[in-house]
């Protein structure tokens, strides 16, 4: 039977997580098929950079073997391996030296930086929203990708960033209305375009 | 209902995660309250256009690919690791019959490694141009060669972390197969020097801190386990390390030892035998 087919179906996470704890390390592929995607489309929306999404997603299962001994039985694996990617990602932006806040509030977005130039094209409307999206502050971008995207439960967000459900609900709300607001301005500005060839959005 | 509860249940509302009553009292809010309801169809808006950007699709068949490489070099590792002769083969085992067996191991590793990437070379990538390839592919080699310095690293700190000594001696043989290992494997080799209950553990230890005597952290971390240490053998090895490395900081500490009359006899003598060395 091949470690990545689905003859463990029946098997919770948490299962397959302590007995690849205990030293099943090829219960590790089942874990694989089953988060490999959703960690991809987390770390993908997260750094704009599929490749870098694919070698991260690669690193957070490196993570969980190293630090399996971590894995605690009362713990949700769903939460755990989240905050691995977190930290992964979290790494990753540290060794670009990129700032994890990529614009600041009141910022001007219709700046020279993003400013159209005659190598430009028009976004549709959603590569525009894609871009407000990569434009907000990566903690806010966090919360809408894990709400929206992943379909976490504001319980299960509160629980991966240590903070309480009603404050989870409430930033929600902020980082929804400041993407409406960097949306709307760069739709305003007529900024909202990529460069064809050099510009690494959008990449979906 | 308070205009902010509305605002923080407008997720779930429009993802229909409430239940019908909670629902029905926001409907009823919002019918009252115009701000409210300009609030909410600004979210929804956006909230629907979120649903329009399509998930990546990622390469699957390449990771699983890469994950299948890390999983078998790292049962290959465990299943090649040699059991630890008793004590007095100790040393031999660790520097000549352990080493071939984990070079072994550790080549097997690379080369699946280096077998995917060639094969990832050899074998034209769908939808990828000839001249993107060899590019892509160093790329992947190096991203390989560091998730084989992970994986040994990982080995290392795993089995350091083990209940079983002979898995310990494994992992601290291990740390000789990591080309610049990171501070965390340093750490983990001095810890295991101060705490392990073993004394073949700590006596493997000592000769694989041999390669990092150059590190101020190793130095001083050496000087004061001989003074930490209850075992003769250990102490005697800690002597040896300390005349091998030249290390002069350690005078005090050797005079220390060699004056002192409840300190093990040998250990005396080797004491005063280092200092006369360093001298």
């Amino acid at each position: 039977m091949s470690r990545f087919s689905g003859k463990n179906a029946i098997v919770t996470d948490e299962a397959l997580m302590r007995a690849v704890r205990g030293g099943d390390v090829a219960r590790l592929g089942v874990l694989f098929e089953r988060y490999h995607r959703p960690l991809f489309d987390f770390l993908a929306r997260m750094t704009g950079d599929r490749a870098a999404a694919e070698d991260l997603v690669q690193d957070v299962f490196i993570r969980v073997l190293k630090y399996r001994a971590t894995f605690r039985d009362e713990g949700r694996f769903e939460t755990w391996i989240f905050r691995i990617a977190r930290n992964a990602r979290a790494d990753w932006f540290k060794a670009r030296r990129t700032p994890d806040d990529v614009l600041d509030e009141g910022a001007d977005y219709a700046s020279p930086a993003i400013a159209m130039d005659e190598r430009l094209t028009r976004e549709t409307e959603v590569a525009c929203l894609e871009r407000a999206l990569l434009l907000l502050r990566a903690d806010k971008r966090e919360l809408i990708v894990l709400a929206r995207y992943r379909g976490m439960k504001h319980e299960a967000i509160a629980e991966l960033l240590g903070v309480e459900p009603g404050t989870v609900k409430v930033r929600i709300h902020r980082a929804v209305n400041e993407l409406r607001e960097i949306f709307l301005r760069l739709a305003e500005s007529q900024s909202c375009n990529v460069k064809q060839s050099t510009h690494s959005f959008p990449i979906f | 209902m308070q205009c902010e509860t509305v605002h923080a249940q407008l997720p779930d509302f429009l993802s229909h995660a409430l239940t019908d009553a909670e629902s029905e009292e926001i409907r009823l809010h919002l019918a009252g309250c115009r701000t409210c309801r300009n609030e909410a169809d600004g979210f929804a808006e956006t909230w629907r256009k979120l649903g329009s950007i399509a998930s990546p699709d990622p390469d699957s068949a390449r990771m699983r690919t890469r994950l299948t490489a890390i999983i078998d070099g790292f049962e290959h590792a465990i299943a090649s690791a040699p059991a630890p002769g008793i004590r007095g083969r100790l040393a031999a085992s660790f520097t000549r019959h352990s080493h071939h067996h984990l070079m072994r191991a550790a080549s097997a590793c690379a080369l699946v490694a280096i077998g995917i990437a060639i094969g990832h070379y050899m074998v034209p990538l769908s939808g990828g141009s000839e001249k993107t390839r060899p590019t892509e592919t160093s790329a992947e080699i190096v991203a390989m060669r560091g998730e084989l310095r992970d994986l040994r690293e990982m080995i290392t700190l795993s089995l350091m972390q083990q209940q079983s000594a002979s898995n310990r001696l494994k992992g601290v043989s291990w740390s000789g197969q990591i080309d610049r290992p990171s501070s965390e494997v340093v750490a983990a080799l001095l810890d295991t020097l101060m705490h392990d209950p073993n004394v073949n553990v700590r006596l493997a230890t000592i000769d694989a801190l041999e390669r990092f005597a150059s590190q101020d952290v190793v130095r001083r971390g050496t000087i004061q386990a001989v003074d930490r240490q209850v075992s003769p053998l250990v102490q005697i090895a800690l002597i040896d390390f300390m005349v091998k490395v030249n290390e002069r900081e350690s005078i005090g500490t050797l005079r220390r030892l060699s004056q002192d009359p409840k300190v093990n006899a040998a250990v005396r003598a080797r004491a005063a035998w280092g200092l006369q060395q360093l001298g």
